[in-house]
């Protein structure tokens, strides 16, 4: 393909590269040249939340960033959030509290879900619901949401101490 | 059979996979050598179409195909409506339109390329020369007479007109004390599942048959229609449906997009793949619940209904969602103008008119919601007048808890909680100190309302239940195979389809009880109509009954058999045995035990009886009575006077949908349809302007209700089993948004002492409203 | 570069608005100058008056406690811009630069009487906020000028700020909103949302200079408004709340309503 660009970065951990047209979108790029899909397509103008990957740390939407501009960035997306030993608690608590239906917006949700946790560790149930408010859910009404991101809180103050 | 499953809050067995990012949906799914597809769409409302030009998209590189309405001319109309009613007319539809467009977002030219860019890209060359038409874009004005004619083989743009009456309508009017009346519009809205359509297409030339991948909620009749489309057997079409973001029914009809990327792979020999954009979604899939109510009411002195009588219009677009035609709001809006209420002299006219609009499809609930929003705030408004606080109203008409009922529209109610669920609602949302709140607040000049909507809503759409709703003269056929593995593992398969409500726990815990196995030892397989027993799909609260009755003769027939081949072993009578916990032992005798393990094995590889057929497998359908749960809504809000702003303080939900399956799944679908009411009354919007242009082409436009509109919802559950149903499970999951906005809007006119009459209600909306009742003499 | 590129080429900083706009086809520049990984273009300094790199991210800002202790103002807008995850690439210098009608910052701006310093290939100049913004997506750059920094202005001894938004849903375009800055014989009223872009109601900012209050401020505020219809709201709608913005404001700045 004509005027294609290398784009080096690494994701969940793993050094990767491939190419990439300036036009295509980080979303499109980890989903179809990286294989992973787990990161959602809903809107791609910035609206649903549905994309949102971790970019050096900070909650993204992966269909605002052109893949080029991630060059030489650490991407965590929801393949990365489980271990060998098993979900990370936010996904266990997501589990728990019924915090999915149908899974399309889960991705998302629990990346914008560790970027909450990662910045505010005990986050009341009205922050939980403001920094989630980019991230849009069709079938769950939030409330098991918002229950297992406050459960997922708790185990992971409890880790850390 | 009682067990450990059915009635337990199982978690999910598909949640790990959807949790790790491993759930596969549509666009995750990429044949090699797939090409893609971009639409050219619409952007008139109303024009004849004078030529179409694709030359220039075609000779871009990367392009390997672009077809309009005139390259698929020779080719059966995609689609012939056909509503099982003498008053319906019939509605044909070409896969790409010849002769004329209809509305803004309609598609008229396809584009095949190497990537969805480069398609687009294309598709932004086709040159499509326009004759506008004039365009009508309100149901009322399309059945004029000299409206301007969306279909004109059909003479004019009324789909169908129905009348209904039973009692004495005429009689209750004329002796009634009070007649109190309401126009309610309801807005269009629309299903918007976060996960768009997609279809791709894998024709085999060689072989004549081709693979389907859909995002859909009814496999096989996909595969039906599709193999009907295309002339094919049954047997060559295999569809097969990944992981589904979401349906809400939207997901239950066939788009003209399925039908044409199959075409578009046949002619490249080469799979071919769309998936749809946002503003493909909003603006060509389909729309909903737009409906006009003008509703009657007779009550004599005391409040006591005498009498209800309902138009109902609904704006169904410019072509008739296939199969359910655009009839699926308002006709089902009508069937229950009665609802819970004794009422037994009814009467109500329907009309759907073509509307210059994107097609009216199924949403979730359907016409009931616009129905029960009018028909619960001319209750309100009566109450008002009437002087009657608005539950005592209501409780002094609701049918009679607990016994059967036959409505005077003719569906047959199965008993239910109706007063009890009402009361249980005021007791959980504190009803008598909230109207002293509401007072004191009102006081302080703040407005605090409260509003409630019970409701009876039908469970397990199937043929019983669709003819009291009125779509008579087809059966259906769902059925569920049971197989128990050598290993004693149990494989589930079924064209029941989810999408997103945990089918392959809930039929797993039925199928774990009755064969007495872990819920880990049974798998679930959907979505391939090669590989599963024949279903029309999920939609219309039906598959939590049908799937668990089916489920409980097939796993009964496997259950006898195994039942069988341990008598032969234990040498006893199957009567003597019983089987749980994994095991089947001697009634009595609990050391004689086989593990099922044991007893499959036997099966597969013996000893076993020779009168036994000893294939572990039965495939059963169950095709259900009418039954029908019901629920009540209650529903606090304050509105900011100074903005019209309206903030939810608090939604209690009171549901029955008779036996329980998992009331984590009963609790996640009654609160993500409320969420979805929420949307419906204060968010979200499909306006049109003037000349037919759509104006919710984005997520910015269209707004869906997020985590800080959307308090948390408290559910409550009552059980009355139905006595008809095998395990008197009843159907659920459309109830928050049957009963949802109504209780929103009963709300806001509560706080505001005026009649609510539209959504949707946006700020501005509610500040009007706010003007209007201050001017009004209190 | 930009010079080089012409006409067609874009600066993209953040991308919050740009990137939705080529996604949905409606910006298509031949060119993107990603000014994002410029080093010299970010960071948060206060010598002076506050001073903030053009692509500085938002979440930084927001995050900033030398911008909460300097410039609160800025902190009380910045809540209300988009939702964190657009905020984590979002800059300051990107959204007073794309102009957009609705946006809080360039209200921030005026009602702070800020400046942003501009670049191009003939030089440097600086543009006060009062020159800045001309009309919807429209500001005083000249073609080949490339914002790089902004200087928001010390509010005076004493004053007492606010910032209020009506929106129809946490994070959305603002239906109408207010940023004030109030000391006695003193005041700045920024309104965006209700205009063709954000704009100081000067006869507002005269009536609370002479003494009036708040009610009398925010009916001139509004007054001086010259909103759209558009299908979230008729114009008038824009205006009444516009009113009720900039009453709240100046009732959080410490104006007695009057």
């Amino acid at each position: 393909m004509a005027n294609e660009h290398v784009v080096q970065l690494r994701v969940n951990g793993r050094q990767l590269v491939a190419l990439a047209e300036p036009r295509a979108l980080l979303s499109d790029f980890l989903r179809h040249s990286l294989g992973l899909t787990g990161t959602h397509v809903g809107c791609e103008h910035g609206a649903c939340g549905a994309c949102t990957v971790l970019v050096d740390g900070r909650p993204t939407l992966s269909c605002l960033m052109l893949a080029v501009q991630a060059e030489g960035a650490e991407v965590l997306t929801v393949e990365g959030l489980a271990d060998e030993d098993g979900l990370h608690p936010i996904q266990q608590a997501f589990r728990e509290c019924h915090g999915l239906q149908c899974g399309f917006c889960t991705p998302g949700m629990l990346l914008a879900a560790k970027a909450l946790l990662d910045e505010v560790p005990d986050p009341s149930e009205d922050e939980i619901r403001e920094h989630l408010a980019g991230n849009v859910c069709r079938c769950t009404g939030y409330v098991g949401i918002v229950e297992a991101v406050h459960a997922a809180a708790q185990v992971l103050q409890e880790q850390a101490q | 059979m009682t067990g450990r499953y059915v009635g337990a809050r199982v978690m999910r067995v598909e949640d790990p996979r959807f949790l790790a990012g491993r759930g596969v949906y549509i666009d995750d799914i990429e044949p090699p050598g797939t090409l893609h597809v971009a639409f050219c769409r619409s952007d008139h409302a109303h024009a004849r179409i004078v030529s179409v030009d694709c030359s220039r998209a075609r000779a871009l590189e990367g392009v390997a195909l672009v077809v309009s309405g005139e390259d698929l001319r020779d080719l059966p109309p995609f689609s012939t409506t056909i509503a099982t009613r003498p008053e319906a007319k019939t509605g044909t539809r070409r896969m790409l339109p010849l002769d004329r467009v209809r509305f803004v977002g309609e598609a008229v030219a396809a584009v095949v390329a190497s990537s969805r860019a480069l398609a687009e890209d294309a598709a932004e060359l086709i040159e499509v020369e326009y004759a506008p038409l004039p365009a009508v874009l309100d149901g009322e004005a399309a059945l004029e007479p000299g409206a301007p004619v969306l279909h004109e083989e059909l003479g004019d743009n009324n789909f169908a007109h129905i009348e209904f009456e039973a009692g004495d309508v005429d009689g209750a009017f004329a002796g009634a004390a009070h007649v109190f009346r309401k126009r309610f519009h309801f807005g269009r809205t629309h299903a918007a599942p976060l996960e768009g359509r997609g279809v791709i297409a894998d024709w085999d030339v060689a072989e004549g048959s081709v693979t389907v991948w859909t995002s859909t909620q009814m496999p096989f009749l996909v595969r039906g229609m599709l193999a009907a489309q295309f002339g094919l057997q049954d047997t060559r079409v295999r569809v097969i449906c990944p992981a589904v973001g979401g349906g809400f029914g939207l997901k239950v009809q066939l788009f003209v997009e399925e039908a044409i990327i199959p075409e578009l792979s046949r002619r490249l020999g080469a799979p071919v793949k769309w998936v749809e954009d946002r503003y493909e979604a909003l603006a060509a899939s389909g729309h909903a619940k737009e409906v006009l109510c003008e509703l009657e009411l007779a009550t004599d002195a005391d409040g006591r209904f005498l009498a209800l009588q309902g138009h109902y219009i609904g704006d169904g677009g410019a072509y008739l969602a296939h199969p359910w035609t655009s009839l699926i709001d308002p006709l089902c809006a009508a069937s229950f103008l009665p609802g819970m209420y004794d009422v037994q002299n009814v009467r109500y006219q329907v009309d759907t008119p073509f509307t210059n609009k994107c097609q009216s499809t199924a949403y979730r609930g359907v016409g009931w919601t616009p129905g029960q929003a009018a028909r619960e705030a001319l209750i309100d408004d009566a109450a008002r007048e009437l002087g009657i606080d608005p539950l005592e109203l209501r409780l002094r008409n609701t049918i009679p808890d607990g016994l059967p009922y036959r409505s005077a529209t003719g569906c047959n109610y199965d008993g239910g909680s109706f007063a009890e669920s009402i009361r249980r609602a005021a007791e959980l949302i504190g009803y008598h100190e909230l109207r002293v709140r509401q007072r004191e607040l009102r006081a302080q000049g703040r407005l605090l309302g409260i509003g409630f909507s019970p409701f009876v809503e039908q469970g397990a759409w199937a043929g019983a239940v669709a003819a009291a709703q009125g779509f008579p003269g087809f059966s259906y056929l769902d059925a569920v195979s049971v197989s128990m593995e050598p290993d004693g593992t149990v494989t589930l398969t079924t064209g029941l389809q989810s999408n997103g409500q945990g089918h392959e726990t809930t039929m797993a815990q039925v199928a774990a009880d009755e064969l007495g196995v872990r819920i880990e030892d049974v798998k679930v397989v959907q979505g391939d109509t090669a590989g599963t027993a024949y279903a029309t799909g999920s939609y219309g609260s039906r598959t939590a009954v049908i799937g668990s009755g089916a489920i409980r003769r097939a796993a009964g027939d496997v259950r006898d058999k195994l039942l069988a081949i341990a008598a032969h072993l234990f040498e006893a009578a199957p009567d003597d045995l019983q089987l749980a916990d994994g095991h089947i032992s001697v009634l009595g005798s609990p050391d004689k035990s086989f593990t099922i393990r044991e007893v499959a094995s036997a099966a597969y590889w013996g000893p076993r009886p020779d009168d036994v057929d000893p294939a572990l497998i039965a495939t059963r359908s169950y095709d259900p009575p009418e039954t029908y749960s019901n629920a009540c809504i209650a529903v606090v809000v304050e509105v900011d006077a100074d903005t019209g702003q309206v903030k939810i303080e608090r939604i209690v939900a009171v549901e029955d949908c008779g036996t329980v399956l998992n009331p984590a799944v009963v609790e996640g679908q009654v609160i993500g349809a409320i969420a979805q009411g929420i949307g419906c009354v204060l968010y979200e919007q499909l306006p049109y302007d003037e000349d037919g242009n759509f104006l919710a082409g984005t997520l910015v436009d269209f707004l869906y209700p997020t985590a800080p509109e959307v308090p948390a919802i408290e559910v409550d559950h009552l059980e009355t089993p139905s006595p008809v149903t095998e395990g008197g499970m009843k159907g659920m999951g459309e109830g928050g948004l049957i009963g949802g906005p109504s209780a929103i809007v009963n709300a806001i006119s509560d706080a505001l002492g005026v009649p609510v009459d539209r959504t949707p209600l946006r700020p501005c909306d509610v500040l009007e409203l706010v003007n209007r009742a201050s001017r009004a003499p209190s | 570069m930009l010079a080089e590129l012409g006409e067609d080429a874009r600066v993209l900083a953040g991308g919050q608005s740009l990137v939705p706009m080529l996604n949905l086809r409606l910006a298509r520049p031949s060119a993107l100058v990603d000014v994002g990984r410029v080093d010299e273009l970010s960071g948060i300094s206060s010598n002076g008056s506050l001073r903030v790199g053009a692509t500085t991210r938002q979440a930084d800002a927001l995050r900033s406690e030398v911008v909460a202790g300097r410039t609160p103002l800025l902190t009380a807008a910045l809540r209300h811009v988009g939702h964190p995850a657009t905020r984590s690439r979002g800059t300051v210098g990107g959204s007073i630069a794309h102009a957009d009608p609705a946006a809080e910052l360039p209200a921030v701006l005026l009602a702070l009487d800020g400046e942003v310093v501009v670049v191009s290939a003939r030089g440097e100049r600086v543009i006060p906020a009062a020159s800045l913004f001309t009309g919807p997506f429209e500001t005083a750059l000249d073609e080949g000028e490339l914002l790089t920094a902004v200087r928001f202005g010390d509010m005076p001894e004493g004053a007492g700020f606010g910032f209020s938004e009506i929106a129809r849903r946490r994070g959305d375009f603002a239906l109408a909103g207010a940023a004030v800055v109030v000391a006695p014989g003193y005041a700045r009223v920024a309104l965006f949302a209700v205009a063709s872009c954000a704009f100081r109601a000067t006869e507002a900012e005269r009536a609370l200079e002479q003494g009036g209050g708040a009610e009398e401020a925010a009916a001139l505020a509004a007054a001086a408004c010259d909103p759209s219809d558009d299908p979230h709201a008729p114009a008038a709608y824009r205006r009444e709340v516009a009113r009720v913005a900039t009453l709240r404001a100046l009732l959080e700045a410490g104006v007695a309503r009057g």
